[in-house]
């Protein structure tokens, strides 16, 4: 006799949202199975699924190395190595994080220590210039080592407390690479500089495989880069498919039913330290010899974060996800650079959030239009009362601004684009605009119905006016300001990030 | 009811167990002892300790005085999964299933610690790594068939979240053989169930004993289930055996009468 | 250098000053470690943004006193200068914090754990560069020496020692917003609520209790003090001490000192920043100012190994 629930008819119920137990998941999706995500992204995530993982990994590993024999632009073939090494990074990383569930804020400190060590056996710093085929493995097993330490304080801490411990770990890491040139202990004996102090340790030694000097960077490292990611990639295929894969997922969902089903969950969590560790030690020695020198303010917490977003946005525990996650972010990133291409990005995420969130068709229209007309009509009576204040030009580069060409037309006519602010380094409207823009989009949020939808022309037009006078040319803050509202706005919409799964937490 | 011959070594033998907590004595001076093929049954009040002694017995906590003896080995002062690996398996009270992972995963990853390959040998795929696999897979299935049709075919694949209540008690359970045990500790496994399912339950422990050749030791407050299943029911109130013996002498003892409804009860009785 | 370290030793003049700036620097870390302590223990979250709420309360701070004119030539006295930076600062925080909650971390309520940490860093590096925008990465200062010719640096004398008017008000002031919150906490139908949410939310929004706007009068009051202790950081800091990258390392260390005294207890927070303010400013005076972070982090890792529940915390007990 059936002890089920009866279930919703098929096809009857819509597609779950959110996991719920005790719910009959195969046939409450039912309805999914048929009608699944449309258009683009649903076909396109239902292929990727259907592949075979090797194949995935051949067509990744074939765009990243065939980019270098494509172009001959020293900067786009450094992003790809970057884009590599960040993608090495990212599946370290969600080793310990994604697969065990153990928050490590620290895992950057790995990545430093390889690369500080590496610099050490191989540069002029000590004078010592170990050959890579020594210096490499013996960086990786120290690392490893590392990871078992640095991962011990999991026996005992969990959640947040393990967190802090592992931050308070990256910055006494930081501490020590900024401040170690004048190192004696305890005030006894000699000082050592260890580590170069905030200028850090230059002429690094390149690898040297077979006799040959990699030394043509960055194309030499685009190579080095997806040999290891290919290896790294096949080995974290099948852990994840075996039991210690299994063993993980278990103990990341319930340590103690874990440890009771015969799974050693002490070892198990230093095991993924350690071996999320070893990959930041491959890492970390290549990040030593594609630049030729280490430096402390590369190893901190802003980049740690950076890679979180990857492994984040790609999905946490999802190995294609992070991958994924890695490339999309760096790409932005570095887009974001020039102020020329960054605009694309804004205007299309724009767009797309649009496209996305309004709907019906005549909403959406409603709104475009009304954006248009707003901009317009705000650009003519700035312009009638305040002649400077539409003479400005827009950026297109790090400190060049034009008034010509076929976008710039269009936002000048759109736009209110005040003259001698970036000339004289006079931002402050666009400061304030910005302050006035975040406030209208959490009020936006807030209202319901015709009045959001009205709201958010005006939203729209003084976000873009602080895009185009303040934010897309100022890089250095525009980047971690972009990763921060990539984060937000993730996890508010999306916690699962692109791959990941909908997760059930007993709290 | 199978022979109970007092010759031979218990299976399972806990000796003089006490532990305190704080300033409560929760155990004291415990005798117990399950013999090979026996079901034998834990009952008492709520607050009896008698999820403590299962604590006790696989590592959670380690007990002041007294010994727990598998198959006449000591098993005190070891972590939980190695008491796991000796051959103690247990259910919980309040279902602690791995619920983001598969039916069939969840009974998978049980099997850990019957496994042997490195770490190495799982990342090359390696044959001792590729033949446990094939194995792991075989048992799972076969433990989850134990329980007819319910956790099988495209159920494997399902997430346990998805599982009705009755089977996820169901699926605890198969994972808890999953890990080869020579005795299972059921803590409360018909609890919140319908007399129809708790009818189930009782047939499965039957057959677990008689099918499986599980040795089992079972918490349980629903008296139809002792009564149905038990060789021989252990009555515990505050921490102290008040009787031992079969269900009818357990149930008419009075201290035990005592225990669950009052000294007046007793004496009416 | 043990030479210097000898004479040290023995020079109690020198003591008693670091005594003094470590009380003082620990009531800081004790006034943003109870927004630590109060925001974990009702939503069992670590709320990484409320380090950057103190840094918008020094600037707030900063704005308001070079707004009244400037430190050399103020428009108003100072007591009333002060009350308004305060007032400022204060509400300023405090309306950032609600806001924070409401519109981050209330939609998140029942979201994985790891949902909410990730939020705030996000709205940590949102107020770093939103501060960078909007005042400069430059360091700045209040340049509080200069207010009123120097009155608040003034010394009481306590026997052979002094101490600095603003660092007595400073201690002072901590002690008495420690008691404010303790008796609120205590004795008021919102501090009740507050303690029961912080054991089982579900239940007590059963109860009646409106745990949304408790909540928000948790962040309110948090980040209010937050506030309290930016402007007062800006008081005591030296030239060029002020960066919108202050709140980070503050922020790390409030929240151990939370840590260290027990979380979700008020009198462990105090006690915990207190503990961590002195540490650090004798490891700066007798060691070493360069490593005196990774000392005081190195003695915080360990301390969090060996009693990771404080002072006066209590241990959870889990039913298995």
């Amino acid at each position: 006799m059936s002890t089920e629930t009866p279930p919703p008819a098929p096809g009857s119920a819509k597609p779950a949202t959110s996991p719920q137990i005790g719910a009959d998941e195969w046939v409450q999706r039912s309805g999914e199975r048929t009608t699944g995500p449309g258009g683009l992204f649903g076909y396109a995530s239902r292929t990727a699924g259907r592949t075979p993982a090797f194949v995935l990994l051949l067509v990744f590993v074939g765009v990243a190395c065939a980019i270098p024999l494509l172009t001959s632009n020293g900067y786009v073939i450094g992003v790809d190595a970057d884009t590599m090494l960040y993608v090495l990074l990212a599946m370290g990383l969600n080793v310990a994080v994604g697969w065990a569930g153990l928050l490590d804020l620290g895992y950057i400190a790995f990545y430093g220590f390889a690369a500080y060590l590496y610099a050490e056996l191989s540069s002029g710093h000590y004078d010592i210039h170990w050959p890579t085929w020594q210096s490499v493995p013996l960086v990786i097993a120290a690392t490893i080592l590392l990871g078992f330490v640095l991962g011990s304080p999991s026996l005992r801490l969990s959640g947040d407390y393990l967190a802090i411990v592992t931050l308070f770990f990256l910055e006494i890491f930081n501490n020590f690479t900024t401040n170690g040139y004048a190192w004696n202990w305890l005030g006894l004996g000699a000082t050592h500089d260890i580590t170069g102090g905030p200028t850090g340790i230059t002429n690094v030694d390149p690898f040297r495989i077979f006799g040959r000097v990699l030394d043509n960077r960055p194309t030499d490292y685009v190579w080095v880069a997806a040999a290891g990611f290919t290896v790294i990639a096949v080995l974290f295929h099948y852990v994840n498919r075996s039991r210690t894969g299994r063993a993980w997922r278990a103990l990341r969902d319930d340590p103690l039913a874990a440890e009771m089903m015969g799974m050693p969950v002490k070892w198990l969590m230093l095991l993924a330290f350690a071996v999320g560790a070893g990959v930041a030690g491959f890492a970390g020695a290549m990040n030593g010899a594609y630049y030729q020198g280490v430096f402390p303010d590369t190893f901190t917490f802003p980049l740690l974060i950076t890679i979180y977003a990857m492994v984040v946005l790609g999905g946490v525990g999802s190995l294609g996800g992070v991958v994924l996650g890695a490339v999309v972010i760096n790409v932005l990133l570095e887009v974001l650079r020039t102020p020329d291409h960054a605009r694309w990005i804004f205007y299309a995420a724009l767009l797309i959030g649009v496209l996305v969130k309004v709907r019906p068709w005549r909403l959406l229209a409603a709104v475009l239009g009304g954006l248009v007309v707003f901009g317009v009509v705000v650009n003519q009576i700035v312009g009638e009362t305040w002649a400077r204040g539409v003479a400005g030009p827009i950026a297109v580069g790090p400190t060049s601004f034009t008034k010509n060409g076929f976008f710039a037309t269009l936002i000048r006519h759109w736009q209110v684009l005040p003259g001698n602010t970036y000339e004289a380094n006079d931002y402050r409207i666009g400061n304030y605009a910005f302050v006035v823009a975040i406030v209208l989009v959490l009020a936006c949020t807030v209202v319901k119905g015709w009045k959001r939808w009205t709201l958010l022309v005006p939203t729209i037009w003084v976000a873009a006016f602080a895009w185009e006078n303040v934010l897309i040319e100022q890089a250095p803050t525009t980047r971690p300001l972009f990763l921060g509202v990539v984060l937000i706005v993730l996890m508010a919409a999306r916690p699962a990030g692109l791959f990941g799964q909908n997760r059930v937490e007993i709290v | 009811m199978s022979e109970n011959g007092s010759d031979r070594k218990p299976l399972l033998e806990l000796r003089e167990l006490s532990i305190s907590f704080g300033g409560l004595k929760v155990i004291d001076r415990l005798d117990l002892h399950v013999n090979e093929h026996e079901i034998v049954s834990v009952i008492g009040p709520n607050g009896a300790g008698k999820t403590t002694v299962f604590n006790l017995i696989t590592g959670v906590f380690e007990p002041d005085v007294g010994d727990i003896l598998l198959e006449g080995e000591s098993l005190i002062g070891l972590s939980p999964h190695k008491v796991t690996q000796r051959g103690v398996a247990r259910t919980f009270q309040t279902l602690r299933l791995f619920l983001n992972m598969t039916v069939k995963e969840n009974v998978m990853a049980a099997q850990y610690g019957r496994t042997k390959a490195t770490l190495l040998e799982q990342m090359l795929r390696l044959p001792r790594a590729r033949r446990e696999e094939r194995r792991m897979n075989e048992v799972a299935e076969e433990k989850l068939g134990f329980f007819g049709e319910r956790l099988m075919g495209y159920r494997w694949n399902q997430p346990a979240y998805s599982l009705s209540y009755a089977n996820r008690r169901r699926l605890e359970i198969a994972r808890a053989t999953a890990t080869q045990p020579r005795i299972l500790l059921l803590d409360e496994p018909a609890a919140g169930m319908n007399p129809v399912e708790t009818h189930e339950i009782t047939e499965l422990i039957g057959k677990l004993r008689d099918e499986g050749g599980y040795t089992i030791l079972l918490i349980e407050h629903d008296m139809h289930v002792v009564e149905g299943i038990s060789d021989r029911v252990v009555a515990l109130d505050h921490g102290v055996k008040i009787s031992e013996g079969t269900f009818d002498s357990v149930a008419t003892d009075p201290r035990v009468v005592e225990a669950y409804l009052g000294t007046s009860a007793a004496v009416t009785k | 250098m043990s030479g210097v370290l000898a004479f040290q030793l023995y020079n109690w003049h020198f003591f008693f000053q670091q005594l003094v700036g470590g009380v003082t620097a620990g009531s800081l870390y004790a006034l943003i470690a109870l927004g630590y302590t109060m925001v974990y223990g009702v939503l069992k979250l670590l709320n990484f943004a409320h380090g950057d709420v103190y840094m918008v309360g020094v600037y707030i701070g900063w704005f308001v006193l070079n707004a009244l004119g400037s430190p050399t030539d103020p428009v108003l006295p100072l007591v009333p200068l002060l009350l308004v930076a305060f007032a400022a600062s204060m509400l300023g925080c405090g309306v950032l914090g609600v806001a924070i909650e409401r519109f981050a971390y209330r939609p998140l309520r029942n979201a994985p754990r790891i949902a909410p940490l990730i939020t705030a860093i996000g709205i940590s590096f949102f107020l770093e560069q939103t501060a960078v925008l909007l005042w400069g990465a430059n360091p700045r200062e209040y340049n509080a020496f200069s207010l009123h010719n120097g009155e608040l640096f003034g010394f009481v004398n306590v026997g052979n020692f002094g101490i600095e008017y603003v660092q007595l008000f400073v201690i002072v002031a901590t002690v008495v917003l420690m008691i404010g919150l303790s008796l609120f906490v205590w004795r008021t139908r919102t501090g009740k609520a507050m303690r029961a949410i912080s054991f089982d939310r579900e239940a007590a929004s059963m109860m009646g209790i409106d745990v949304d706007f408790v909540i928000a009068v948790t962040f309110l009051i948090g980040s209010a003090l937050a506030g309290a202790a930016g402007v007062m950081t800006g008081l005591i800091s030296p030239t060029g001490s002020l960066n919108p990258y202050m709140g980070f390392g503050a922020g790390l260390k409030a929240f151990t000192a939370a840590v260290v005294g027990g979380i979700g207890n008020i009198v462990g927070a105090v006690l915990g920043g207190l503990f961590i303010g002195i540490v650090e400013t004798f490891t700066v005076a007798y060691f070493s100012s360069q490593f005196s972070d990774l000392i005081l982090f190195s003695l915080l890792v360990i301390f969090m190994l060996i009693r990771s529940t404080g002072f006066r915390g209590t241990a959870v007990l889990q039913k298995v």
